[in-house]
């Protein structure tokens, strides 16, 4: 089967996604974009595969069938590792931190500063602690000691660090699965800044989240998923807050919007 | 409080006077202890007549160390009498130190009384015949056992029946509705305070039993070496315990307006150690580590002799060496059961090879046997990986199958039961010779490789320790533990710097002299794990004296080598990271891009590989093969890995844990038998070991959550 890019120049172009756990068909043919400079709203009810989405395109699950381009380009991602050298950088909702390492080791973990004795890589110990400290404070994370292990934190400070790390490792698309859900408000307000200022050094953003209020103060579009299809993409200029929540309950788009929806322009 | 009271606010000088006066009594204390102990009259250690003053060296240093501790006692109080801030501080770790000097000298007591009291238990003596027999048992004994017995017996009984109405109650569903009544409440749920007085009573039940013993042992001179002068140790503990246990209660809380001060000072000694203990996964196996060594060393004077020392290095090395492997693999959350059939394998491949030949190589010198039998282990290890990898099935039951499809290949290979023996083959042993020029150019190496880290760490470790001395003049005494340590690790670190390269230099001379420069002879066997005595020509390790009894192998060398070699990769690599992220938690390691898979395999292989190099010592240090070979090893080595504070779900462990680990398995497996307990107990003793050095892992873990 033959796919080809059908958003010319987005940043990230799945086309036709499929993804099946043994016979258990999660994703049912997707397509899904994200334009240069935009923050996209992924929406859906619980179970709608939100996360199984981009964890395919972060190489995470292999997909079933489909394609995915990047920067123009058709990509195999085949393994996180992948997608991390595209320059795209993950919060996942569910696999963020190893609890028994310290906050420095999570933060470079799998990528580690080195210096060279010899033929022996060893770890750069003083730039993975200063550095991420200094990261964190960037975004606002203020941390005691980045020797500390992220077990004894709390929900709320691991998932700004994750958030943290992020925002410093991305380099073209930041994707944030449900960032907020532990936050207080003013965290939060955090993470919705500094969502807009990935957004202006140049990136891309997938926000993912059930509060559409957050979502709706800084997202430029809005992707509706609902049971492994896509529902339609919207505009925010297009739809109001009230809609867009109606759309995730119901699943139907309302007649006011049908022309925006799924096949419109085919 | 005691800022309040260096500020002389009213309410708070009757504590800091006491304090103060505490510190000037354990100052006149710890001066009494020196005297006594110099004179005698407190003996510690082995000793042939206590009233002549034939010091032993543990003496001369519980005599050196009193006078100090005195020192720094008579120093505080004058602090505080004069009111100096940095005395704050230091009266804290005094206490804290007094505290720990009390408890070490009334467990230098109590463990070997009540070893040897237990000793006495279990050899069916009727005890309180002894007792009222005696007249030279003080009449404290018969009164102090008859109280113990009474209090333990009725307490164990009152538990009994208290824990037998709770089962009831919980069973029993028509009893359910007499839950509801207070009385049962109490039974249900016990307050705290009636739990405390339980453990008291309890307690002091125990400890009369003690004393008991403490009196009543003395009277088997044959059996026993405690005599009434160590006794008296009880005394000097108890009156630096207590005291020093209150002050360090009552000092505790302290408020300080200064910021850096208040951090400083919130952080009291217990709080410090437990805090930098938590940070080790190895915490745990250094406080077991400490306490059997000192136990042993206490309960039986064999103990630190260097042929036991020796005996059990050697005994544990080859399974240390397989533990570090099976510490990583358990990090990253896997499990080998393999490992002793690996180590069966292998060896007998390393034997076979030499004896009757490999399939295309023919009969193997012992160098390139080695390789190949290690190679042979590498294919095993990446058999159990490429297993766990493609069917993902759980490695427990993948190296279940293994551990006895492995076995079955020595059990095939050598039939009926017969051992392969080396001997058998050839007349000799096979012998290398090395020439001066080899040698020379070894020893050369090693200078250069000596005066290279020395050029390279040196400096930066001056500089720091420069630096931190320089904070501390600044800042008084606050904060600057680590500039001590820092100076200290310098200090040492020259040291040795300095006596490798002076004996790398008598070495050269020696065997450029004409005297010493002929060819050295060296078995191939002795070259992997030789007695070291062995080696060289005139019983001496390359001119460095060893006592001749001592069994000291070469494994052991090797394998602090490969110690420091992983516990550098683990700590301080990215593939150390990943192996730590791939346990603690496989997603996240994953959504990172840490390649899991290749870990996992990379781990097994690592394990396969370090138990191939231990077959080859085993088979060096005793050149015949069994089809049995390594039998149970893999849970032993588990147990070592365990015990050294490695998490079986993964995630958390340290290559120095399994070190401590296996030096406690090899303490427990030699001092158990030289304090007399029988072999047989062994394996039920580190059962309860293994159980306890979790339970106290844990503990030190303390609140860290997963
Ligand atoms: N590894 C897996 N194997 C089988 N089924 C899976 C797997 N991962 C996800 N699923 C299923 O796929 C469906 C979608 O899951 P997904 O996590 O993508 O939902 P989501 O939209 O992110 O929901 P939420 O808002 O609750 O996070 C769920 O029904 C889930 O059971
Ligand atoms: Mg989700």
């Amino acid at each position: 089967m033959q796919y080809k890019q059908q958003n010319a120049d987005a940043l990230v172009d799945m086309v036709d996604i499929h993804k099946y756990f043994g016979s258990v068909q999660v994703l049912r043919g997707v397509d899904f974009h994200v334009d240069r400079q935009e923050i996209v709203g992924l929406l859906g009810d619980n179970g709608a595969g939100k996360s199984t989405l981009i964890k395919v395109l972060t190489g995470f699950h292999s997909l079933t069938r489909g394609q995915i381009y990047f920067d123009g380009d058709a990509v195999a991602i085949e393994s996180p590792h992948d997608a991390r050298e595209l320059g795209i950088e993950t919060v996942h909702q569910d696999l963020a931190l190893v609890p028994l390492m310290s906050i420095a080791r999570n933060f470079w973990l799998g990528q580690e500063p080195t210096y060279s004795i010899g033929p022996f890589r060893l770890l750069d110990k003083k730039k993975m602690a200063s550095e991420s400290v200094g990261a964190l404070a960037d975004v606002g994370i203020h941390i005691r000691d980045s020797e500390e292990t992220v077990g004894t934190m709390s929900g709320g400070e691991r998932q700004s660090i994750a958030i943290g790390r992020a925002v410093y490792f991305g380099k073209k698309l930041l994707i944030l699965d449900e960032p907020t859900s532990a936050l207080s408000v003013g965290e939060t307000q955090k993470v919705l800044d500094y969502t807009i200022a990935a957004k202006e050094k140049g990136m891309g953003v997938i926000f993912i989240t059930h509060n559409i209020r957050h979502v709706y103060e800084v997202a430029d579009r809005f992707t509706i998923i609902e049971r492994g299809h896509k529902l339609g993409d919207f505009y925010k200029s297009e739809v109001t807050e009230n809609e867009v929540a109606d759309m995730i309950v119901t699943g139907q788009i309302p007649e006011r919007l049908r022309l925006y929806g799924e096949g419109a322009g085919e | 409080m005691m800022q309040a009271y260096l500020e002389n606010k009213r309410e708070a000088a009757t504590v800091g006077l006491l304090v103060t006066f505490l510190n000037f009594g354990f100052a006149i204390l710890g001066a009494l202890v020196a005297f006594l102990v110099f004179f005698g009259w407190m003996p510690f250690g082995e000793r042939a007549n206590i009233l002549r003053s034939d010091l032993n060296n543990i003496e001369i240093i519980v005599t050196i160390a009193s006078l100090i501790y005195a020192a720094c006692c008579a120093r505080t109080g004058f602090g505080l009498l004069r009111r100096e801030k940095s005395s704050l501080r230091w009266s804290q770790w005094m206490l804290f130190i007094t505290v720990m000097i009390g408890g070490a000298i009334l467990l230098s007591v109590i463990i070997p009384v009540g070893l040897k009291f237990s000793l006495l238990l279990s050899q069916d003596i009727d005890l309180r015949a002894v007792i009222n027999d005696t007249a030279a048992v003080s009449e404290l004994a018969p009164m102090a056992l008859m109280v113990g017995e009474t209090l333990i017996g009725v307490n164990l009984f009152l538990i009994a029946l208290l824990a037998l109405l709770a089962l009831l109650v919980f069973i029993i569903p028509p009893l359910d509705a007499l839950r509801r009544i207070d009385g049962i409440r109490l039974i249900v749920a016990p307050p705290r305070r009636l739990i405390v007085a339980f453990m008291v009573l309890l307690t002091i039940g125990v400890a009369c039993v003690l004393i008991a013993g403490a009196f009543t042992v003395p009277l088997y001179p044959g059996m026993t070496t405690i005599r009434d002068a160590e006794n008296h140790r009880l005394l000097a503990g108890l009156l630096f315990f207590l005291p020093g246990f209150v002050g360090y209660r009552l000092v505790r809380q302290v408020e300080e307006e200064s910021d850096e001060l208040r951090r400083a000072i919130a952080l009291t000694p217990g709080k410090f150690i437990r805090s930098e203990l938590a940070k080790s996964p190895s915490a745990g196996a250094i406080i077991g580590f400490i306490a059997i060594f000192m136990a042993f060393t206490m309960a039986t004077d064999l103990f630190l002799e260097p042929s036991s020392v020796a005996s059990f290095l050697s005994n544990v090395a080859t399974k240390g060496i397989i533990a570090i492997g099976v510490t990583y693999l358990m990090i990253s959350g896997e499990f080998d059961l393999s490992v002793g059939s690996i180590l069966g394998v292998t060896a007998l491949s390393f034997m076979n090879f030499m004896t009757n030949g490999a399939p295309v190589f023919g009969v193997m010198e012992p160098i390139p046997a080695a390789m190949l039998a290690i190679f042979v282990a590498f294919v095993l290890g990446s058999i159990n990986g490429v297993l766990l990898i493609t069917t993902r099935i759980p490695s427990f039951i993948v190296t279940l199958g293994t551990l006895l499809a492995f076995r079955a290949i020595t059990l095939v290979a050598i039939a009926g039961g017969r051992i392969l023996r080396y001997s058998d083959h050839h007349d000799a042993l096979p012998v290398i010779a090395i020439s001066n020029l080899v040698f020379m150019a070894l020893v050369v190496i090693g200078l250069l490789v000596v005066a290279f880290t020395a050029y390279r760490v040196l400096p930066v470790w001056y500089r720091q320790a420069a630096h931190a001395w320089s904070i501390r003049e600044a800042n008084g005494d606050f904060g600057t533990t680590g500039a001590l340590i820092r100076t200290g690790v310098f200090l040492l670190a020259l040291f040795v710097i300095v006596i490798a390269v002076i004996w790398l230099v008598a070495v050269f001379s020696y065997h450029s002299s004409a005297g010493g420069g002929q060819m050295v002879e060296v078995g191939y066997f002795d070259l992997f794990n030789g007695r070291v005595l062995s080696i060289g020509s005139e019983g001496d390790f390359f001119h460095m004296p060893i006592p001749r009894n001592a069994n000291v192998r070469l494994a052991i060398v090797w394998w602090f080598i490969f110690v420091a070699i992983f516990h550098v990769i683990l700590t301080n690599t990215s593939f150390g990271n990943s192996i730590f992220a791939t346990g603690g938690n496989e997603g996240a390691a994953r959504a990172q891009g840490v390649n899991v898979d290749r870990i996992k395999l990379q781990n097994f292989v690592i394990v396969a590989l370090l138990t191939g190099i231990a077959a080859i010592y085993e088979t060096a240090r005793n050149p015949g093969v069994d089809p049995l070979k390594g039998t149970g090893w893999e849970l032993e080595v588990i147990a070592m890995t365990v015990i050294g504070g490695a998490l079986l779900t993964g995630g958390y462990g340290s290559v120095v844990g399994s070190l401590l680990g296996a030096l406690i398995f090899g303490m427990l497996q030699t001092g158990l038998v030289l304090v007399g307990i029988e072999s047989r107990l062994f394996a039920g003793t580190i059962g309860v070991i293994i159980i306890a050095a979790v339970v106290l892992n844990t503990l030190v873990r303390g609140g860290q959550r997963n």
